[in-house]
């Protein structure tokens, strides 16, 4: 199978899931919403009928900071354990539902109910979640030899804050470069988990190594076109998300489904990933 | 490279040949009687443009192997009060780095890194010019805090008072030990910067002067947060060294003479400047760029190179701006330098026309850190470099000013509103960036903002001294205007540009101004503003407590200048309102502020309130409704503690907060996306 059919049965395959992956952003929305709304209340409560918030208009101003006061300690600590317990709730969450979606992606292609899909998700959760620990802290080790080592030891010798220069520029590139090889791993790992029904995780990790052997250009090849493709996104995503100040109401529930709509994207995205490392595999 | 007179090219022969050598001494004592004759010749400036009461003549070696620079020095004062003076004060400030129990040491945290980091400095031999031998009549004494262990000012009993109008010349020799790690002074391997280094006179002040009842000797210790109060001097600096150092300095450079043996001689000169700092170092790159009359220097490491263009521009900015609103720069020279990252305790300093910044490396490029500290850091070759004022007693005259100045230049040149930061998403200013510390700290009414600087208590200083006072500068703009204030500045300079005001001074050229200006518009002068802001405690906070619109069913009355009766009409159009904007004042501080009001037919009225009330009503009565209001609709009144409270309105809209929920949303929403695998 050619790269570009691979990548093209898993972009067919992932917006074919487009019941799951609706349901997975429906579950993250009300989540962050569980922290988002008591927020907004919170920010409303500070501001009450007072018109500084004007000057949020376009970009936060630190400089209102000052006048909110200590109430804005308060706020900065929600906001950073909200995002904390988010971020973990969200990784099992996430962990949760690749199950389903590996299930349907090596399954015999058909209608896939969603109870089926949630009981394929709570199948494979455990075996999931220990690859997924496994994977980050192989990822995480690698980084700190490819990245931090070496940063720790340009900065001592130049005695410069930052680590750079060519060797780190190259380094940076490299790791770029690596990084599809363990994304495949995982994913070609959790393919084995869901086709074979087995739970166990270093056989599984196996298995996804000797994927990558067996078919080495076209897996390694299929995760960094999808990976280059996201990144684009994602940079295009936050530029946006970062320059758009609508002051309006109407402006304001727009800009909200607009970037609900580019979070689904995102989601289809991720799943087109997994979909076509199921058909690399395959 | 400069230009170096004749006269001072002689000076400089005949120094090299005669000074150093003990059959001439006689003949040299003599000479030193006509030394501030020789020492006023110009080298780099047209005229003198101080008094020129001391100059120091500096013939040193640097021991880079050891931290130590040794050598002569002769010192000369001008009593220029109509009284005999007995005794001369003289800084030994590195004695502050000798033991832990120095006052500097002490308060400011400051230990020494191994036995070697200690730093001192030592008078080994002192005599006048007469050559009477001054061993004996020298000895420490602690004016401040009556600290025995601390050895930062030499009192000196002199064998003959010093008669009005006449030179007492001192000639010593001394060796300074640099401390280490570096707090403003000291060394780190071989980067040396060599700050506060010799014995250097304190400023003796006449009856009147600052506002003094007696004459006698300003001389203080080395304190943990201020360090400046000196006259403008004259420097002649000779410093032997290894050749592979490269150095700088706040002199002119007269010639680099290479002595063999892998060592040089560098010479510079400086005129009117109130302290002399220098340093050496291998690996410093030298950069060079002009402006206008002033070349100017920057000595930076390798990784600084690139943020170069940065801190040139920064320094360009700040003379032009400087330049036109305060007065002219005068010097030819000015030095800069960023230090590498082991010297970093060196930057941030100021010594006229030699300054430290700090390393741009780590701070990406929309943040503007490192343009701010350079652009303070040079503002301080106006405010306490010319406008030579006692940092010591009082540092909101330095530090106060010199923020606002630093403030207003950073602001306008990198963007109003975000001069020190700016993201789409987020910004901040200079300005506020100084507000902000004094508006959040919850102890800035415990004590008035004309203290010494070792006075503040519980850590006020840095926020009292720079930023309350920037933002009762600020506030005082927003009251007499942009361009009054520039004047202020204008005539402050030229009334004491090179002179020692005090506090009492420059509110004095601001009553003055103020009052040629715009008259009693303001009262009779401006002290009323001063007594609160900067010799009161208290806090301003205004507030807009409440708005009410109610129907008018029947009224008689005068609208708009004409008598009307009115009855409640059917049409809606025809309906009067009777809207009340409650007012509130609730701090100690009055002060006249703009009170912005908007009604629901999209008229609005600016009312001017004297604020000497604890409250105020202001009553509409027309077709439309008050629908909001803003006090200080143009943030004027910077040191208003509390915006949030300065409007209201009726009509909270809530897509602010609800654009910044959605957007925290997306934001976790997307790290979960991505995050995970």
């Amino acid at each position: 199978m050619t790269l570009f059919n691979t990548l093209k049965n898993g972009a067919v395959k992932a917006v074919s899931s487009y019941k799951q992956i609706l349901l997975i952003w429906v579950t993250t929305l009300i989540l962050v919403l569980a922290v988002g709304f008591p927020l907004r209340a919170f920010l409303n409560m500070i501001f009450d009928s007072s018109m500084i918030v004007e000057k949020l208009n376009d970009g936060f101003d630190i400089g209102v900071a000052g006048d909110i006061g200590r109430p804005f300690g308060a706020l900065m600590a929600s906001a950073s354990a909200g995002t904390f317990l988010l971020s973990i709730a969200g990784f099992f969450l996430m962990t949760f539902f690749a199950g389903g979606l590996f299930r349907r992606f090596t399954m015999a292609w058909g209608r896939q109910k969603v109870s089926d899909f949630l009981r394929a998700s709570a199948n494979n959760f455990l075996p999931y979640l220990r690859i997924a620990i496994l994977m980050m802290l192989i990822i995480g080790v690698l980084t700190f030899i490819m990245i931090g080592l070496p940063g720790i030891i340009t900065m001592a010798i130049t005695g410069m804050q930052t680590p750079s220069g060519i060797v780190m520029k190259i380094l940076y590139v490299l790791w770029v470069l690596v990084m599809p090889v363990w994304l495949f791993v995982a994913d070609a790992s959790r393919r084995w988990v869901a086709a074979t029904g087995s739970h166990k995780t270093f056989r599984a990790l196996g298995a996804g190594f000797r994927a990558l052997r067996e078919r080495f250009w076209l897996s390694y090849g299929t995760v960094l076109a999808v990976l280059l493709i996201n990144a684009a996104f994602v940079a295009a995503v936050f530029w946006f998300a970062s320059i758009a100040t609508p002051d309006k109401g109407i402006m304001v529930f727009l800009f909200f489904l607009a970037t609900q709509t580019l979070v689904i994207i995102r989601l289809f995205m991720k799943a087109w990933r997994y979909a076509a490392v199921c058909e690399a595999v395959q | 490279m400069c230009k170096v007179s004749k006269g001072l090219k002689i000076w400089l022969i005949f120094k090299d040949l005669f000074i150093n050598r003990t059959v001439m001494r006689k003949i040299f004592s003599v000479f030193m009687c006509l030394l501030p004759l020789v020492a006023a010749g110009q080298a780099i400036l047209d005229k003198p443009l101080s008094a020129r009461l001391t100059g120091y003549d500096i013939d040193v070696t640097l021991d880079p192997e050891k931290h130590i620079v040794s050598g002569m020095m002769t010192a000369w004062w001008v009593n220029n009060s109509s009284m005999p003076v007995g005794e001369a004060m003289m800084h030994m400030y590195l004695n502050a780095f000798s033991s832990n129990k120095s006052t500097f040491a002490s308060r400011g945290n400051w230990s020494a890194s191994g036995k070697d980091g200690w730093g001192w400095v030592k008078v080994s031999s002192m005599s006048d010019r007469k050559g009477n031998d001054l061993t004996g009549l020298y000895g420490y004494v602690s004016p401040d805090d009556g600290n025995e262990h601390d050895k930062t000012v030499l009192r000196i009993a002199l064998p003959e008072p010093v008669a009005p109008g006449d030179t007492l010349v001192l000639k010593l020799d001394f060796i300074s030990k640099l401390p280490s790690p570096i707090r403003r002074t000291g060394y780190d391997e071989d980067f040396h910067f060599v700050a506060q280094w010799f014995p250097k006179f304190g400023v003796y002040e006449t009856a009147g002067m600052r506002q003094r009842e007696a004459d006698g000797w300003n001389c203080h210790q080395f304190h943990p947060n201020s360090e400046f109060y000196s006259n403008h001097s004259v420097y002649n600096v000779s410093v032997t060294l290894p050749s592979e150092f490269v150095t700088g300095s706040g002199g002119m450079l007269i010639e680099e003479i290479d002595l063999g043996d892998g060592l040089k001689k560098v010479v510079w000169r400086a005129e009117d400047i109130v302290d002399f700092a220098w340093t050496a170092w291998p690996g410093y790159e030298v950069l060079d760029r002009k402006w206008n009359h002033v070349d100017i220097t920057l000595l930076t490491s390798k990784t600084g190179l690139s943020k170069a263009d940065n801190h040139f521009e920064a320094v360009i900015y700040a003379l032009e701006y400087l330049n036109e609103r305060v007065g002219p720069y005068p010097w030819p020279h000015l030095t800069f330098v960023d230090p590498p990252f082991n010297g970093s305790g060196a930057g941030g300093m100021e010594y006229t026309t030699l300054f430290t910044t700090m390393g741009a490396g780590a701070i990406p490029s929309f943040m503007k850190m490192a343009e701010m500290v350079t652009i303070h850091e040079f503002g301080h070759s106006y405010f306490m470099g010319m406008l030579a004022s006692n940092e010591f007693e009082e540092p909101w005259v330095d530090e106060g000013i010199n923020s606002y100045w630093e403030q207003r230049i950073v602001d306008h040149y990198y963007g109003d509103g975000y001069g020190l930061l700016r993201l789409p998403f987020l910004k901040m200013s200079d300005a506020d960036q100084g507000r902000i510390s004094y508006v959040t700290s919850p102890n800035r009414t415990i004590a008035t903002n004309d203290l010494p600087s070792w006075m503040y208590p519980h850590g006020t200083y840095s926020m009292m001294s720079y930023n309350k006072a920037a933002v009762w500068l600020h506030t005082l703009e927003g009251i007499i205007g942009t361009e009054t204030m520039d004047n202020v500045f204008r005539e402050y300079y030229r009334r004491w540009a090179f002179k020692h005001p005090s506090g009492q001074d420059f509110i004095a050229v601001v009553n003055d101004v103020v009052k040629n200006e715009h008259g009693n518009r303001f009262g009779e002068d401006m002290n009323w503003f001063f007594n609160q802001v900067l010799y009161g405690q208290g806090e301003c906070d205004y507030r807009v407590s409440g708005i009410t619109s109610n129907r008018i069913r029947s009224y008689s009355g005068v609208v708009n200048g004409d008598s009307v009766t009115y009855t409640r009409s059917d049409r809606s159009s025809d309906t009067l309102y009777l809207s009340r904007v409650s007012l509130e004042r609730l701090g100690e501080v009055i002060l006249p502020v703009e009170v912005l009001i908007g009604f629901d037919t999209g008229e609005e009225v600016l009312e001017n309130w004297d604020g000497t009330g604890a409250y105020k009503d202001y009553e509409y009565t027309g077709v439309g409704q008050v629908v909001w209001a803003k006090i200080d609709p143009y943030d004027k009144i910077d040191i208003d503690i509390n915006r949030m409270n300065n409007s209201f309105t009726l009509d909270p809209s809530g897509a602010t907060t609800r654009r910044m929920m959605n957007k925290f949303m997306f934001l976790v929403q997307m790290m979960i996306s991505i995050f995970t695998l």
